[in-house]
């Protein structure tokens, strides 16, 4: 296997052995993006530049490769290219498909100043809007524009020109399936697992989310026939639409540039989407600039997350097709407090005995306790109460 | 000793080495009496230190510290002791599947045995399988046999409970949340 030219000497890598290119988003950006900016060298030429739009992410991995060592994430400069030559977005089409931003973009500090941004993006394949999602994740780091240092390092007046400037890194989302699988990955190795690999609960809650989004998309026809009671229309969409932080969260996935979407979708995801909400306090901290949001609000949007579980773990067991509606545009979720005395006093009876009627197989109970540390830990200042009550709430 | 200062790489660079590169790279060059390059693993003897008195002492990087020892079964510290957990976990070789490695879980209890408080604080302790290797290195090169039994290297972490160790390198759940009401969405134009 021929090895990155740039980082061995002789055919040797100069790279030793057990050491991997794992930086930091700081190192990232103060390090090697502003470098790069600045046209200055960068030692070994870690980080390689490509076209975004010539490379589909698994030639970049070959590209990008760093040593001879295994490598699980890659990185390189990229240039923006324009979609339109007037217009601010990005074009990020490949041969084979298109990279699509998600999420927001995370702010990224060093000594708790603003150092940067960070998007994320997933991989398609095919053309918008039919593509098809890939397990291609991408993190594109871009230089805070309000960054005084670079302000100066560039006051030569080519700012302008190097904004374009973005430090890339790829990877491919982690599948958990196969362990849990495997009967070597007893619940005690799982507790064991060095932090190189992924904290559990996400591959859990991911797999929860796949199979929730599977069952919703077979029982949608059911629902629809057999309208639970259970999710009850919402009294309304409350005062905090006008404040802009439901059309935050509802329009996540594009809300990169707000005015790209157009109004009338807009609207219509006031009516079509579930009525979801997360805290967001832990998490973006931009959303929360975004909007005056009250925080207590936290307690109850966990609830809902958790309601979707259970009412996703029932559907395994047993019957429960509820869950259909969070696909279904025509349903909603009771706004949280509908429901909230009910799974208090499903709590009080039942938390002593919680752990025992988890259906059986050991992969939930993985996934079950994950999921709850995780929660549990975002939460912080409130109880464990609300999640106690997954083995029962609905029955 | 503490980091990887020593090794001359640009910055980003760490030691996070696969369990394959640590039997294959140090384990058995130690074992063998070869220099290990890069010489960053230092010698700590026996089980004598509490695993939050590494630093210094150990290589330390990022939340992980790394260090020889003779093998024994006494790993009993100054304040407590490593309580095997789990089976132990065959490493192989990726080229060939062939087995190079054990792998050993433990979990540092403070307090003396059995009534120790259980602690957050794991160590992975690997060994060279014994037999196999050894006897057809003794056979092919006719010295005597090499006891790769007397060595062990380990790494010793304490385990976080959010699980924040990747916050910026994984995907977080909330990412994940993101990433699913995508499907929910009609895939727009990418901008």
């Amino acid at each position: 296997m021929p090895e990155n030219m740039s980082i061995s000497v002789n055919g040797h890598s100069r790279v030793p052995p057990g050491f991997r290119f794992h930086p930091t988003e700081e190192e990232l950006l103060h390090y090697y993006l502003r470098k790069k900016v600045a046209y200055e060298k960068i030692d070994l030429d870690v980080i390689r530049e490509v076209d975004l739009n010539k490379l589909e992410p698994w030639d970049i991995q070959e590209t990008c490769r760093i040593g001879s060592t295994p490598q699980s994430d890659w990185y390189f400069f990229s240039h923006k290219d324009k979609k339109y030559p007037t217009g601010t977005r990005t074009n990020r089409a490949t041969a084979a498909g298109f990279w699509k931003a998600t999420g927001r973009d995370k702010l990224i500090y060093s000594n708790s100043r603003r150092i940067g941004m960070r998007k994320t993006l997933v991989f398609y394949r095919g053309r918008a809007p039919h593509g098809q999602k890939t397990d291609w994740i991408m993190h594109e780091y871009r230089l805070d524009d309000n960054t005084t240092d670079l302000k100066e390092s560039n006051a030569i007046g080519e700012t302008s020109q190097d904004e374009g400037w973005v430090v890339c890194r790829i990877f491919k989302k982690k599948n958990h399936h196969k362990t849990l699988d495997s009967p070597i990955q007893s619940s005690i190795m799982a507790e064991m697992e060095t932090p190189l690999e992924s904290p559990r609960d996400q591959g859990s809650l991911e797999q929860i989310l796949h199979q929730m989004g599977r069952s919703c998309n077979q029982d949608i026809e059911s629902m629809n026939k057999n309208n639970h009671p259970r999710f009850l229309k919402p009294t309304a969409i409350t005062a905090i639409s006008g404040s802009g932080f439901q059309d935050a969260f509802m329009k996540l996935p594009n809300l990169e540039s707000p005015n790209a979407s157009t109004p009338s979708c807009q609207a219509n995801c006031y009516k079509s989407q579930p009525h979801f909400q997360m805290p967001t306090a832990d998490y973006d901290s931009s959303i929360a600039n975004s909007a005056t949001f009250d925080f207590d609000m936290g307690l109850n949007d966990w609830a809902t997350l958790d309601r979707i579980v259970v009412s996703h773990l029932q559907s395994q067991s047993e019957a429960s097709k509820q869950l259909a509606c969070f696909n279904d545009p025509s349903v909603k979720f009771s706004s949280p407090s509908d429901h909230e005395d009910l799974q208090l006093q499903q709590l009080q009876s039942l938390s002593s005995s919680s752990n025992k009627s988890y259906p059986p197989t050991q992969d939930y109970n993985n996934e079950i306790t994950d999921l709850w540390s995780f929660t549990r830990s975002s939460m912080m200042s409130t109880s464990d109460g609300p999640l106690c009550h997954i083995s029962n709430a609905g029955i | 000793m503490a980091g990887s200062s020593n090794v001359n790489l640009p910055p980003g660079f760490r030691f996070y080495p696969t369990d394959e590169e640590l039997v294959v790279h140090f384990l058995r060059r130690k074992a063998t009496l070869l220099p290990c390059h890069p010489d960053v693993i230092p010698d700590l003897d026996l089980y004598s230190f509490d695993p939050w008195e590494l630093e210094g002492k150990a290589l330390g990087e990022g939340n992980q510290w790394y260090y020889f020892s003779r093998r024994t079964q006494n790993r009993i510290t100054n304040n407590g002791y490593w309580k095997v957990v789990g089976a132990d976990e065959p490493i192989n070789a990726t080229k060939n599947g062939r087995k190079i490695g054990i792998k050993k879980c433990l979990v540092f209890y403070i307090g003396e045995a059995p009534g120790g408080s259980k602690t957050n604080w794991i160590m992975h302790e690997y060994r060279l399988p014994e037999g196999a290797s050894s006897s057809s290195r003794s056979k092919t090169t006719g010295k005597a046999k090499i006891d790769y039994s007397k060595w062990v290297v380990c790494r010793v972490y304490e385990q976080s409970c959010g699980g924040n160790n990747d916050a910026n390198t994984e995907l977080s759940c909330l990412d994940e949340v993101f990433l699913s009401l995508d499907d929910l969405d009609e895939i727009s134009l990418p901008n």
